[in-house]
């Protein structure tokens, strides 16, 4: 659906920007497909309704970890975020670790222990 | 054995100070389960000997003293501390237990929380739940049937036996019931702020059991290293090409990706017998003199019973 076909359905005496607006952050988020149609764009669900919901609470528990909020501990995330300074010493390691992998391949394990 | 009444509080302060590298040291699956453990018995044991003070101090109210028939003067005479640091220890006391209680309802709730998010992420077979989404992000959350949840971003970042390290230590939090273990620690550092440093470390001790889990599942401890620090990198990247400017440390910002890639990169973990013992001695002390408590404070009570009933007889 275009922005105007939305207006057209939803009615009320919303300006055309808002609507326009609206779709285009739900579609930020994740929460809307689009393609371009004319000049606009046209706006669809991406996928069915399960997927929409997972995506939705997923951002939402995102925006949790992302301000430090989820204090109690519940949600366990694979990696934080990096300071600058463990930016480099990281990356420096993923730099060893990989030319690691290709001097001695798969053996590694058995070379190393 | 007035002297046992304060071994929570030793074994407390103990535990405030060593806590942290104890957790540290131990072999993490180890630290995880037994640190919150001995936390909890510490705040608890803190936690009771305060009420005891408490109580003496109370019981000495005359229409208190009246309706228990315990005689004052007795209680006065009989009681472990002088009545001003009674009055300390039951404002203390009154103070943690609020903390606990708020920290249990919000944990609760939390824990509900993230269960009803479980649901409603899908009913996924393996439980894995893979988000179409170009930033890196992977995360579990538990519930009755717990969530892994992926982003594409992340898989993508990642080459395919390193993807097999990050399920492997997402499954291994949901297996572990880690949450409940990091609740805990959490609680006992609310009611007993001393230890809020090895509740701190309780969380490191998690995400480093489940780096240990996932190096044994995959049999390569090295791998597991290269998969943190590539998710760590990939994430960094994305961060700054969405918000080029920030150089400022970000909320969620911590040290532990460096700390957990040099443990995944130093030998695997001894088990550590001696320190498990030190740690479960702490913890039976501060049982043992919290039981001991109970007692003596029952007989005094007993006694100053005993002294009002004959002073009502005669």
């Amino acid at each position: 659906m275009t922005p105007s076909e939305v207006l057209a359905e939803i009615g009320g005496g919303l300006a055309y920007t808002t609507v326009m607006t609206t779709l285009s952050r739900l579609h930020d988020k994740g929460a809307l497909d689009r393609r371009p149609a004319g000049r606009a764009y046209a706006y669809g669900l991406p996928g069915d309704p399960s997927a929409v919901q997972a995506v939705a609470v997923a951002q939402r528990m995102r925006r949790l970890l992302d301000a430090g909020q989820d204090r109690a501990g519940v949600l366990t995330r694979f990696v934080a975020d990096l300071s600058p300074e463990d930016e480099q010493l990281v990356a420096q390691l993923v730099a060893d670790l990989r030319a690691d992998g290709h001097r001695d391949g798969d053996d590694v394990a058995e070379t190393r222990e | 054995m007035t002297w046992l009444m304060w071994s929570p509080f030793v074994a407390n302060v103990i535990l405030a100070a060593a806590g942290p590298r104890l957790a540290r040291t131990l072999p993490p699956r180890a630290a995880v389960r037994l640190v919150p453990l001995a936390m909890l018995a510490v705040a608890l044991g803190v936690g009771f000997v305060l009420a005891v003070l408490g109580v003496f101090v109370v019981a000495q109210f005359p229409p208190i003293a009246v309706l228990a028939h315990w005689s004052p003067a007795a209680l006065r005479a009989d009681q472990p501390v002088p009545a001003l640091a009674g009055v300390a220890g039951t404002v203390i006391l009154l103070v943690l237990l609020g903390a606990a209680l708020l920290r249990a309802a919000r944990g609760g709730s939390d824990l509900v929380r993230a269960a009803v998010a479980c649901r409603r992420l899908g009913p996924d077979a393996d439980g894995l739940v893979v988000i179409d989404d170009d930033e890196p992000e992977a995360y579990a959350v538990p519930g009755l049937a717990g969530r892994i949840v992926v982003s594409t971003g992340m898989l993508n970042a990642l080459g395919t036996d390193e993807r097999h390290v990050l399920l492997a230590h997402e499954a291994a939090h949901l297996a572990g019931h880690h949450h409940v273990y990091i609740q805990l620690a959490d609680l006992g550092a609310a009611a007993n702020p001393l230890l809020r440093g090895t509740a701190r470390s309780v969380r490191l001790a998690v995400e480093r059991a489940a780096d240990e889990a996932a190096a044994a599942e995959v049999g390569d401890r090295r791998l597991v290293a290269r998969a943190l620090a590539r998710a760590g990198l990939a994430k960094a990247v994305a961060r700054r090409r969405r918000q080029p400017q920030t150089r400022v440390v970000l909320a969620g910002a911590d040290t532990s990706i460096m700390q957990r890639t040099t443990a995944l990169l130093a030998p695997a973990p001894r088990p550590r017998r001696g320190l498990v013992a030190g740690l479960l001695l702490l913890t039976l002390v501060s049982v043992v003199g919290t039981g001991v408590t109970a007692h003596q404070t029952d007989d005094r009570l007993d006694r100053a019973a005993t002294g009002a009933t004959v002073a009502a007889g005669h």
